[in-house]
């Protein structure tokens, strides 16, 4: 039966397999410095509810990998892994991998992952659901190596690495590999349907993003009216050339009225470079309307 | 979905429901859901058991009944319950109708799940068999009865420590977007990329050229005299690699990491200078 559960975990990549049975992974020689380290770690929150973090595989990337408990290992894609450079072995179940960087400091030395395509990531990328391609997913083998802290309400997880080292999944045999159950043929079947799907109804596009365009002036809040004065102008900066001077109180900014910096902010957040703007400035006991065009920086 | 035999447009979106569902477990999904604890923001601790297949195995009651193992999974978009659990719990009517795929029931609601000593309420889950869970409690030789995924753990802080098998929940105020509501919608609706607009949270005073062509960094061409950028040291030539300690391996990513930095904050900025990394302190000034 402990066949059958680990064709699965093959097929799917996903359902875990034995700790039991596999080879306990000893934690180096050496004391590794970043034992009982906090590392701030930058996710992504994906369309599809996924934790996306950023890693570099010996040295290449970054890669979005997928924050999976309920994968039992390091799995890399293997379109992933062909940027790399590594390749399944020829004989055996693992790739070895020299080093693992997490985005936000974290990074271990040799550690083992399978370069396989679970066909979730593959139904989910020709879908185009998650909003970005995913290149692997971190599972139990590295997960555990951490005390994982997530808080949705804040823009980073904090990971703090344990003297903890999990043991590997067993390697199932071929013939479990290649005969897997039929209700896992079924779910396998779910990346060739997707792939069907997305083919007949087209794929979510990423989404695009843009930088904001660059004004050059600084400014702050003065007075009950919340008024915002511009306190400093850079030099050759778009909104030199536009003939913003220091002391201009902002009145408004593409016709919305400015009361605050909160909302002189709001009012540019969505500017971006080479379009115009409109800033209206009161200097002294007049109104000048002024057009600065956004340029490139920040 | 609750019709036996679905007309076509209802087939059509059972499917997409369905596929959506599938794929969004992309980690072990089979799994029941909690429910959310309303009002205190009290931490409650949870103990869970590894399961030889490396999976966190929570013992929940559901409803007052149970207790129920459900499997804990970060990379599980939805909450899942099995139909002997749903129906077991009173979550779903046991003559309530399955679809042609897995069983599947579709949405329904936990009223109430109790997890160590944590309460949540009103926890919408997906009722269906997962393969890999009915495999996986072949082999263990006991049932495992659904999975606990985003639509739980995202109402708290949580803390999971593999060492100590211990987890925490802190009552946050997030909103949950409903996936299976989302999720079909898009798949079947325009594909439109959605534009967004990085907008760095103050001024840096310094214009971006071209990533490195490896994904290492990206290089800066010029700094403004006495900008923040300038007084943190930066010069033209530099090649960005960390901003505020997220990698900015494209101008995009610069962008993204400087929208995180507040006005008069200090952020530090990773560079490569002449083949050496050096840190620098960056504190934007509040302007655009």
């Amino acid at each position: 039966m402990i066949h059958k559960f680990i064709a699965v975990a093959a097929t799917v990549g996903l359902v875990g397999v034995a700790a039991a049975v596999g080879a306990q992974d000893k934690p180096g020689s050496g004391k590794d410095p970043q034992l009982g380290r906090a590392f701030r770690v930058p996710y992504r929150l994906t369309d599809t509810n996924h934790f996306l973090v950023r890693v570099r595989i010996n040295g290449k990337g970054p890669f979005n990998f997928l924050v999976d408990s309920g994968a039992p290992a390091l799995y890399v894609a293997t379109e992933t892994a062909a940027k790399i450079g590594i390749a399944p072995p020829e004989k055996g179940f693992w790739t070895p991998i020299d080093s693992l960087e997490i985005e936000g400091g974290a990074r271990l030395e040799k550690v083992k992952g399978r370069v396989e395509d679970p066909f979730q990531l593959v139904g989910m990328n020709a879908l185009g659901l998650p909003g970005a391609s995913i290149d692997g997913i971190l599972g139990f083998t590295i997960l555990a190596r951490f005390k994982l802290d997530i808080d949705l309400t804040r823009d980073r997880m904090t990971w703090t690495r344990l003297d903890f080292a999990p043991p590997d999944p067993p390697v199932p045999t071929d013939e479990d590999r290649k005969n897997p159950p039929a209700e896992m043929q079924l779910m396998n079947a779910l990346g060739p349907v997707a792939k069907g799907l997305a083919f007949l109804i087209g794929k979510q596009p990423e989404e695009q993003v843009a930088a904001r365009g660059f004004l050059g002036l600084e400014w702050d809040e003065a007075g009950d009216a919340k008024a915002v004065r511009i306190v400093r102008v850079l030099p050759e900066s778009p909104a030199a050339a536009a003939g913003v001077a220091v002391g201009d109180t902002l009145v408004r900014i593409d016709g919305k009225p400015v009361g605050g910096l909160r909302s002189a902010r709001e009012a540019l957040a969505g500017l971006r470079q080479g379009r115009a703007v409109e800033l209206v400035v009161r200097r002294g006991d007049e109104e000048k309307t002024l057009k600065a065009t956004a340029g490139e920086g920040l | 979905m609750h019709d036996e035999r679905p007309s076509k447009p209802r087939m059509l979106r059972t499917l997409l429901v369905l596929t959506a569902a599938a794929l969004a477990g992309a980690s072990l999904w089979l799994g029941p859901a909690p429910a959310e604890e309303a009002g205190s923001k009290a931490t409650a601790t949870a103990r869970f058991t590894m399961l030889p297949s490396n999976h966190m195995v929570l013992r929940a009651m559901l409803n007052g009944k149970g207790p129920y193992r459900l499997i804990f999974d970060l990379g599980a978009p939805i909450t899942l319950l099995s139909n002997k659990a749903a129906e077991g719990s009173g979550t779903v009517d046991a003559n309530a109708p399955k679809s042609f795929l897995f069983s599947m029931r579709g949405e329904a609601e936990v009223a109430k799940l109790q997890v160590g000593s944590l309460t949540a309420e009103k926890l919408p889950v997906v009722v269906f068999d997962h393969p890999a869970l009915g495999v996986l409690s072949q082999v263990l030789g006991e049932p495992i009865d659904g999975i606990i995924g985003f639509t739980f753990f995202a109402r708290y802080r949580t803390t999971i420590d593999y060492q100590k098998d211990e987890m925490t929940f802190t009552p946050v105020d997030f909103s949950v977007r409903d996936l299976m509501k989302d999720l079909p919608d898009r798949i079947a609706g325009p594909k439109v990329a959605r534009q967004r607009v990085l907008a760095p949270g103050g001024l840096w005073g310094l214009r971006l050229g071209a990533a490195e062509p490896d994904g290492k960094g990206v290089r800066v061409a010029s700094v403004v005299p006495d900008s923040p950028a300038a007084l943190a040291g930066l010069a033209a030539g530099d090649v960005l690699t960390a901003v505020d300690e997220r990698w900015t391996a494209s101008v995009e990513d610069v962008y993204a990491a400087a929208s995180g930095v507040e006005p008069g904050r200090e952020a530090p900025v990773a560079v490569l200078r002449e083949g050496k990394e050096q840190t620098l302190t960056v504190r934007p000034a509040d302007g655009a």
